[in-house]
């Protein structure tokens, strides 16, 4: 069974799982979000604390809904998403890794930005 | 859940018997069942409203399975109770046709194919519907021409969830229903319940020991000690009255010196400590600790303690 985090509140917890589904194109723009009985289902939460996550997501622009037939994956959410996150790299991840890679050394032409085979 | 209990508690008998058509599906005042000398119930007040999926807990013995047999008319209370504005004792086979019950003791016969079950049920209840029943049952593994007994202990408990969501009932009240199931099992089975049986306007009752695994599918929770109701309040209003307080060992005394509820660990090393409070402690307190979520299993742990532990615990 799903194991939800302490310090957040859970309808915020299953919106970034659904907003990371979304970025991976889980329904895919212009499709359908399953329903909100499903969702509930699925990580055994209260239909009530789905609501309030689809909500969030409803106002960060991602999903609309389209009257009488549930919500649906806007255009451009993926793009959206990408950029969101993008943002938080940059403002929070970033300068962590930065002060890291100072401290041990490790200049930009050191690293590898090929996968590896 | 508290503020409707707050606004019925002052309506007097006669509003209470015409629930029927109000947004109430239990009514429960001054209510008490006594054995013998014994409150196997005691004096307990509480109201479930529509479209609610309310946790009933507490320790073997604390009154659950009594409390659902006075809903369904099974054993005869004191004071008043109404079930979608019935009185279950008298009014029983009426409520039945609105309310369906998975007793703890409930057995399917092992002889029965599930196909006959659906015929028996078909001829016994009149909001029955067989095409339901065999729609619920293509989400479990459980074939139709399946004897009962051939059947694993998940698979029956599936059976059994299938034949009592076909009817077309208000109020579900299940006590215990996956006791001794498997963890798949019993995730299959509430996910069928949340899934097919709660559309926001029915109501479910569930009793159970696995507090964890239902605890974010309530809407509301019921916590009995001792006969006596301890805890009746929403979990969102949960998440606002109590305040748990993540911290270091280090201010243990501290955290101590304001009361709390419960002490705990929450994990390894001396940051896992955590202290419960009613309501929020005194802001100095609250610096010292990170605020999380307080879990229905430590509020149980802290509600329902016997007094003789409270001493030997820490």
């Amino acid at each position: 069974m799903h194991t939800w985090d302490q310090k957040q509140a859970i309808y915020q917890q299953l919106a970034d799982i659904l907003a990371a589904q979304l970025l991976d194109g889980e329904p895919a723009e212009g499709d359908a979000m399953p329903s909100v009985r499903a969702l509930a289902g699925r990580y055994l939460l209260n239909p009530l604390t789905v609501n309030r996550a689809l909500q969030a997501l409803g106002d960060e622009g991602l999903l609309e809904n389209h009257r009488g037939m549930g919500l649906y994956v806007v255009a451009g959410a993926r793009e959206r998403l990408r950029a969101a996150e993008r943002q938080r790299f940059m403002n929070d991840e970033w300068p962590r890794l930065r002060e890291r890679l100072r401290r041990l050394g490790i200049q930009a032409n050191q690293l590898n930005w090929e996968e590896q085979a | 859940m508290n503020a409707a209990t707050d606004t019925t508690g002052r309506t007097t008998a006669t509003s209470l018997a015409g629930a029927s058509g109000s947004d109430l599906l239990v009514e429960a005042r001054n209510l008490s069942v006594r054995f013998g000398k014994k409150a196997a119930v005691d004096d307990v007040s509480f109201t479930i409203p529509k479209g609610r999926v309310v946790g009933l807990l507490g320790h073997n013995g604390a009154g659950k399975t009594t409390l659902m047999k006075a809903m369904v008319g099974l054993t005869r209370p004191e004071g008043a109770l109404h079930v979608l504005g019935l009185d279950p004792v008298k009014q029983r086979v009426q409520l039945l046709e609105s309310a369906c019950y998975i007793p703890d003791v409930a057995t399917l016969p092992r002889w029965a194919r599930v196909e006959e079950l659906i015929t028996m049920m078909s001829g016994l209840h009149p909001r029955f519907s067989a095409d339901r029943a065999r729609t619920l049952l293509r989400r479990t593994s459980v074939g139709l021409r399946d004897k009962v007994k051939s059947l694993s202990k998940g698979m029956v408990a599936q059976a059994h969830l299938s034949l009592i969501a076909a009817i077309d009932a208000k109020l579900m009240i299940l006590d215990e229903p996956t006791l001794g199931l498997d963890v798949l099992s019993r995730k299959a089975f509430y996910e069928m319940l949340i899934d097919e049986w709660c559309d926001g306007e029915r109501s479910v009752l569930i009793s159970t020991h696995q507090i964890e695994e239902i605890e974010n599918l309530l809407s509301d929770v019921l916590m009995l000690n001792e006969g006596k109701l301890v805890l009746n309040l929403s979990l969102e209003d949960l998440d606002r009255r109590f305040v748990a307080l993540s911290h270091d060992s280090s201010v243990a005394d501290q955290m101590a010196a304001a009361h709390p509820l419960l002490k705990y660990r929450t994990g390894p090393g001396p940051g896992g400590n955590a202290s419960l409070f009613d309501g929020a402690p005194p802001e100095h307190v609250q610096a010292l600790g990170q605020r999380v979520r307080p879990s229905l299993v430590d509020l149980f742990v802290a509600l329902t303690r016997k007094p003789e532990l409270n001493r030997t615990q820490f």
